[in-house]
């Protein structure tokens, strides 16, 4: 089990990861098709880097009519199955943090590069990290 | 398919309309993008002779080739006649609203004509909307922001827009440009306000896409290795604050008005300063690794609670050293004050420190300033002041907020002697009395007097240039060097760089990129060749305006009075220092001795060419 997590502390908003992100998904560049999202707030004291949980309560997974988001066995990321997905965007809907886009009808989300995250490897500042998780201790006590 | 979006945005303000254009793919693949395009945009669309804050005068939002890319540190340009100058202004600005405009689907807009009453653009793709800003008209640049976001209920919409001082025509008014970077120099957010256009706010569902994605990709991760080898790092670490202590080792750190080059209290100013008083973490502009920039908050004293990005060396030196200002909590706060109201703080800083010396030299009285003494020193007098000019308050405040040449030009007499401007740009925070090839520079630099055309400062302390000798002191060579450095970084203005990644990415790099990702193969000479071309289009812009050898001077500060510190004490740039420079300056230049491209200049530089500029 994988998972991205952001930190506030060293992003510096400059939109690198979501650049690297947007060419590998969709072969060119707009922050806005990366998968993952940094926000500004406290009048731009902070950017804050958004990464996908790759929730075990998934929303998006719950609420697909097609069933086509489930987790890749090898790197533990909720991953959509393009030629299943009907590009409803109820799985956006579903995503109370936004990390579902819908682009050209079909649904794309982060699947961690199959492992080894571009965003993570481009990030100058370290502000992404990769957390690999071998016990769950907090839900299984 | 190449990195270049294939279509301008034409707006006419005085009717309301927007179009999309067509560039002359000849003038493209002459001019390539921003400062180049740009200049041939204004040459072909402002009358002679125009006023620049009259309908006439157009605003250009130029991006490069490579805006909007992952290629580091690619920035956009605002360009006009300018206010302050009558020259043709390029100003450059970074942060993330640039690639917005290629995100959109545009190279650039072209704004003309004047709004009957306030508006600001919404583009969102291919739809434009003129929307009303009565409700914003007054407010400044950080609520104007924020408001313009809320109205259209998406935070991520990026916007351009003026504060108080753009509304009220000051002539170094500026654009801030999401978020809080400014197009600073040259008065561009008068223009926008003497069109009555307070914002531009734009989103962008277009992916930019390069011509060869794994070559691009290989092109951009060697810049990146070649920023972190070279002298970037420092710009990481602490932006350009750590410039402080270096100008002030060499004497250049101006003081006082720029009577002097030390200051006494440099070390209260420099970065050990902010990042104890104010920095909580790093800030980068679009697609930069260096993150110069640094975000926080002061933590104690009357500014507490004051949220700002670090201060940069400029407005170290003008808002601050210039002004004998030493508590950085306070230059910090004024700062921002020029931010918010839309000044342009080198500007600013030059004509707060020139109204002070007209204080002190008895020209202004407290009677002038609502009982203020505006005294070298004083915090009060110079946040008093920014709000004079801003709100143009008064005589005093009318009166600076057309720039020091103007305001010297009223007071008359003996101001004049301390007016510190050339071609009527207010001076940057390097007095060049010890440096005769950056007084060279910025005398010649084409929008005024500006460090960031060309910036010998490095070469002449070194003592070397391409293989060559050089004396800091001396004049031989700096001509050449001057009119190189120039052209070299007028080519890499047209590919809208930053200042300082260019230290670090290699001019090969920079070529890789271009081509990788519009196809657009260029040699190094070849290279040269396009800043050169640029540099004289734009110089066929300032000499229709009446531009001539005269004008190619230096404030008499630095001629008459001779450095009072400093390791270049009793220096200073003579007449007949200027004269040589010059003279050899133009020669390189295939310049008659008026300071104007010979024919065969603009021949071999394929400038002679009628070529119509947009295919609607």
């Amino acid at each position: 089990m994988s998972y991205l997590i952001g930190h506030f502390d060293k992003c510096t908003g400059c939109s690198i990861c979501q650049l690297a992100c947007s060419e590998r998904t969709h072969g060119g560049f707009n922050p806005r098709f990366g998968n993952l999202d940094i926000r500004m707030s406290d009048d731009a004291l902070v950017h804050h880097p958004f990464v996908c949980h790759q929730c075990e309560n998934a929303f998006c997974e719950k609420v697909c009519p097609a069933s086509a988001i489930s987790r890749d066995g090898e790197s533990g990321a909720l991953v959509v199955d393009r030629e299943v997905c009907v590009g409803c965007g109820t799985c956006a809907d579903a995503c109370p943090i936004n990390m579902i886009r819908v682009v050209g009808k079909k649904a794309y989300k982060c699947d961690l590069c199959g492992g080894e995250p571009e965003c993570v490897a481009v990030c100058p500042a370290g502000a992404i990290e990769l957390i690999v998780k071998t016990v769950n201790a907090e839900v299984m006590p | 398919m190449t990195s270049y979006m294939g279509k301008f945005l034409i707006i006419d303000l005085s009717r309301q309309e927007a179009s999309a254009a067509v560039l002359n793919p000849g003038i493209q693949k002459l001019l390539i993008g921003g400062k180049g395009v740009g200049a041939k945009i204004l040459y072909d669309l402002v009358p002679e002779g125009c006023d620049p804050l009259g309908d006439e005068n157009v605003l250009v939002f130029m991006t490069g080739p490579l805006t909007g890319t992952q290629a580091p540190a690619m920035r956009g340009c605002v360009i006009a006649k300018s206010p302050l100058t009558g020259t043709f202004a390029d100003s450059y600005y970074g942060g993330h609203f640039s690639p917005e405009i290629k995100y959109a689907g545009y190279d650039g807009i072209v704004i003309r004509g004047r709004a009957s009453s306030p508006v600001y653009v919404w583009i969102d793709d291919d739809k434009v909307e003129f929307r009303s800003a009565s409700h914003l008209w007054g407010k400044d640049t950080f609520a104007t922001n924020w408001l313009i976001k809320n109205e259209l209920v998406d935070k991520s919409i990026k916007v351009a827009c003026i504060g108080p001082g753009g509304e009220n025509l000051v002539r170094f008014a500026l654009v801030s440009c999401e978020y809080n970077r400014q197009a600073g120099r040259g008065g561009m957010g008068a223009v926008m306000g003497s069109k009555n256009l307070k914002a531009i706010a734009v989103r962008g569902n277009h992916i930019v896409r390069v011509k060869d994605s794994d070559t691009f990709r290989k092109a951009v991760h060697k810049a990146y290795s070649e920023m972190n080898e070279n002298t970037t790092g420092a710009f990481t670490l602490e932006g350009t604050a750590g410039s402080i202590p270096f100008a002030n080792e060499i004497g250049l750190l101006p003081s006082r008005n720029y009577y002097d080059g030390t200051f006494d209290k440099a070390e209260s100013i420099g970065p050990e300063a902010q990042r104890k008083k104010l920095w909580y973490r790093d800030l980068a502009c679009a697609g930069c690794p260096i993150r110069c920039s640094k975000m926080g908050k002061i933590r104690s004293g009357k500014f507490a609670g004051t949220i700002s990005d670090a201060v940069e060396y400029e407005l170290l030196g003008l808002l601050g050293s210039n002004l004998e200002i030493s508590d950085i909590r306070a230059i910090t706060h004024l700062a921002s004050r020029c931010d918010a109201l839309g000044l342009d703080g080198m500007s600013a800083g030059g004509v707060i420190g020139f109204a002070m010396e007209a204080f002190e030299k008895g020209l202004i009285r407290p009677s002038d300033a609502d009982g203020k003494e505006l005294r070298f020193g004083s915090v009060e007098a110079a946040d008093y002041l920014i709000d004079a000019i801003a709100f143009r308050k008064g005589e005093l405040g009318r009166t600076l907020g057309e720039g020091v040449r103007q305001a010297a030009g009223k007071f008359g007499g003996e101001a004049e002697g301390f007016a510190v401007h050339i071609k009527g740009l207010e001076y940057p925070a390097w007095g060049p009395r010890g440096v005769p090839g950056m007084a060279l520079a910025l005398a010649t630099a084409d929008r005024g007097g500006c460090h960031q055309r060309g910036f010998p400062i490095l070469a002449e302390i070194e003592g070397e240039w391409n293989g060559k000798t050089i004396e800091q002191l001396g004049l031989k060579h700096k001509g050449e060097m001057v009119a190189h450095m120039q052209n070299y970084l007028a080519a890499l203005d047209t590919l809208v760089k930053c200042d300082f990644a260019q230290y670090g990415i290699q001019e090969d790099t920079y070529r890789e990129m271009l081509a990788a990702a519009t196809g657009t193969e260029f040699s190094f000479e070849e290279l040269l060749a396009l800043g050169d071309r640029i540099w004289n289009m734009v110089k066929c812009f300032n000499v229709r305006e009446g531009f001539e050898r005269k004008d190619d001077t230096l404030p008499r500060r630095f001629m008459e009075e001779p450095l009072p510190s400093g390791p270049c004490k009793g220096h200073r740039i003579t007449g007949e220092d200027l004269k040589t420079l010059l003279d050899d300056y133009y020669r390189a230049r295939g310049w008659d001795s008026d300071g104007k491209p010979l024919p065969e200049t603009l021949e071999r530089l394929d400038l002679v060419e009628e070529r119509v500029l947009f295919k609607e």
